[in-house]
């Protein structure tokens, strides 16, 4: 505005009087208000112009403030790349465990617990911690298998001793290498095929809370040694027999005698209480076990099998102790099955001469299930029973009726009650009520 | 005294009497329907188990030839035979199929089954396994 004023007034000034024109008042108006909107123009122009370089001004702080984090990121990544690069240096990156072979997938724990309430006769009723069984697998491969199974038990001290005893038992310790499709090779403190009870009928897979009398008494549940074992199809209809060749250290003497009262079955495992390495006695035992399985269709089906074991037993190795067993089971459908184990086992000894010893058990059960009646714990309930004999060869001859229940709460949690009625010529040999609640993991 | 032994006597004997008898009847009926039980073709016959099968003519007379239709037993029905003969049937969805790995090889060892059919077995739980 100054500066067109001052234009205008140069202009008037430059010009001669002469040249001087009379303006009218309207004229002079009109320049008036062209100059005012002139005026108010410029100042919106310099307005604008303000407000434009206070924008420019901010536009340039926040670039300045950009280009600053990008050089930190860019500082920063630099950092992490030289740190990466000594990290590969000094340590190789871990690989990512696929699934399978996670150390997680590979180590299973199974096993079973066992608690009991017990009612001996002539004796006060007592709740019983019976057995923890943990077992421990580990799958090294596709065809290696670690296996060990404990039994925990708790026990009073004695007289004037308080408290009680744990007991952490090692039943079996066991590697297993599966060679070919019909080859295994087992080696270890091994679950020893003489039937099958050992193998597979103890903790909760028995559905009776006692073992049978007989395999208890007569034959060992577990030598040290090795074995092969292996099946072979017959067939396409799953049918099959089954083979175990063992060697074991076999069963020993309490005392180093030959008496017939130290035979102890299974305390020969290759370590002596002096720590010297050596077996009791101077031949490990044999033993071997064939069978036979036919599936008529799923829950129809037999095996049967004979197996035995023989070797020294005394120090010097002047007595052999011998036993076989023939054993049987049975399912028929998916509500019923029948077992059974026929054992007799032969030991010379220094002071009774050959002690002739046999036992049997026949065990059967029945799902009441199968008589479709429908209802909520009859279908849950099984009847069991089983009949064991025992003759010891030192004049004890045992035999025991037994009759139970077992409630299936679960498949794995089973609530199990058994009344056994004795007969024996060993008076410490009384009836029993047992209730227990088992779970298999 | 004499009375109650007796007793004793005829429920010991009664007692021994069933179980043996429950067993030989299951026995007996067990081989009494074992061949028509194996012989028996299988209910539905779809087309992948149909590659598996082999059908023969039994000679016989004239009027008499019968079609035996033999096939390879699955993973599913070798798990319904073996998987509750020691214990109750465990459900496949309960572990993983690397766990099923680990056991079934626990179990092959522990029922000494050919490791075909342990093979066989493995490939159903895997496949029905959980997680």
């Amino acid at each position: 505005m100054f500066g067109l004023v001052a234009a205008g007034w140069a202009m008037g000034m430059a010009l001669p009087p002469l040249a001087t024109a009379q303006v009218s008042e309207a004229d002079f108006k009109a320049l008036q208000e062209t100059v005012q909107k002139l005026s108010d123009k410029v100042q919106i122009l310099e307005q604008t112009n303000i407000i434009k370089e206070q924008t420019h001004e901010k536009d340039v702080q926040q670039l300045q403030q950009l280009q600053e984090k990008l050089a930190e990121t860019q500082r920063t990544a630099a950092d992490a790349e030289q740190k990466s690069v000594a990290a590969a240096q000094t340590q190789p990156l871990p690989r990512v465990p696929i699934d399978e072979a996670t150390v997680n997938h590979n180590f299973q724990i199974l096993g079973d617990a066992e608690f009991q309430y017990d009612k001996t006769a002539g004796q006060h009723g007592a709740f019983l911690l019976a057995d923890f069984a943990p077992i421990f697998l580990y799958r090294a491969g596709d065809n290696i298998l670690f296996e060990a199974g404990f039994d925990t038990t708790i026990q009073n001290n004695a007289t004037n001793s308080p408290g009680y005893t744990t007991t952490f038992n090692l039943s079996f310790a066991q590697l297993d290498y599966v060679m070919n499709d019909y080859v295994t090779l087992a080696v270890g403190d091994l679950l020893l095929p003489l039937g099958t009870y050992t193998e597979r009928g103890a903790g909760w897979l028995n559905k009776i809370p006692d073992n049978p009398l007989a395999v208890n008494a007569l034959i060992p549940g577990s030598g040290v040694g090795a074995e092969l074992l292996g099946a072979v199809p017959l067939g396409d209809a799953g049918k099959f027999i089954n083979y175990s060749v063992y060697g074991v250290n076999g069963p020993g003497s309490a005392d180093g005698t030959g008496n017939a009262g130290a035979l102890d079955l299974g305390g020969n495992v290759g370590l002596r209480s002096d720590g010297v390495v050596a077996n009791l006695h101077g031949s490990p035992s044999g033993g071997a076990r064939l069978g036979f399985f036919v599936p008529f269709k799923p829950h129809y089906d037999l095996e049967l099998g004979i197996s035995g074991q023989s070797g020294e037993w005394d120090n010097a190795g002047n007595h052999l102790w011998s036993a076989g067993v023939i054993d049987a089971a049975l399912h028929l459908g998916p509500n019923f099955e029948a077992k059974g184990e026929y054992i007799v086992s032969r030991y010379g000894s220094d002071d009774l001469g050959l002690i002739r010893q046999q036992g049997w058990f026949l065990q059967a059960g029945y799902k009441l299930a199968g008589l479709n009646l429908e209802l909520p714990v009859i279908n849950n309930l099984e009847l069991v029973g089983r009949y064991d004999s025992l003759h010891d060869g030192l004049g004890t001859t045992t035999e025991r009726y037994t009759a139970g229940y077992v409630y299936y709460f679960t498949s794995t949690l089973l609530f199990e009650g058994d009344y056994e009625f004795f007969h024996s010529t060993d008076s410490s040999q009384v009836n029993q009520l047992i209730f227990q609640l088992s779970l298999g993991f | 005294m004499n009375k109650s032994k007796q007793l004793k006597a005829l429920v010991q004997t009664t007692f021994a009497a069933v179980i043996a008898a429950m067993v030989i009847g299951g026995l007996a009926s067990t081989l009494y329907f074992a061949e028509q039980i194996s012989a028996a073709p299988p209910p539905n016959t779809d087309s992948a188990s149909s590659q598996t099968n082999s059908v023969e003519t039994k000679a016989g007379s004239p009027d008499t030839n019968k079609v035996v239709v033999k096939r390879k037993l699955t993973g599913a029905e070798l798990y319904s035979i073996h998987c509750n003969r020691c214990h109750a049937e465990r459900y496949p969805t309960e572990r993983t199929g690397a766990q099923w790995k680990t056991i079934m090889l626990h179990m092959q060892v522990r029922a000494n089954i050919p490791v075909s059919q342990a093979k066989l077995i493995l490939q159903y739980l895997q496949e029905n396994s959980g997680r």
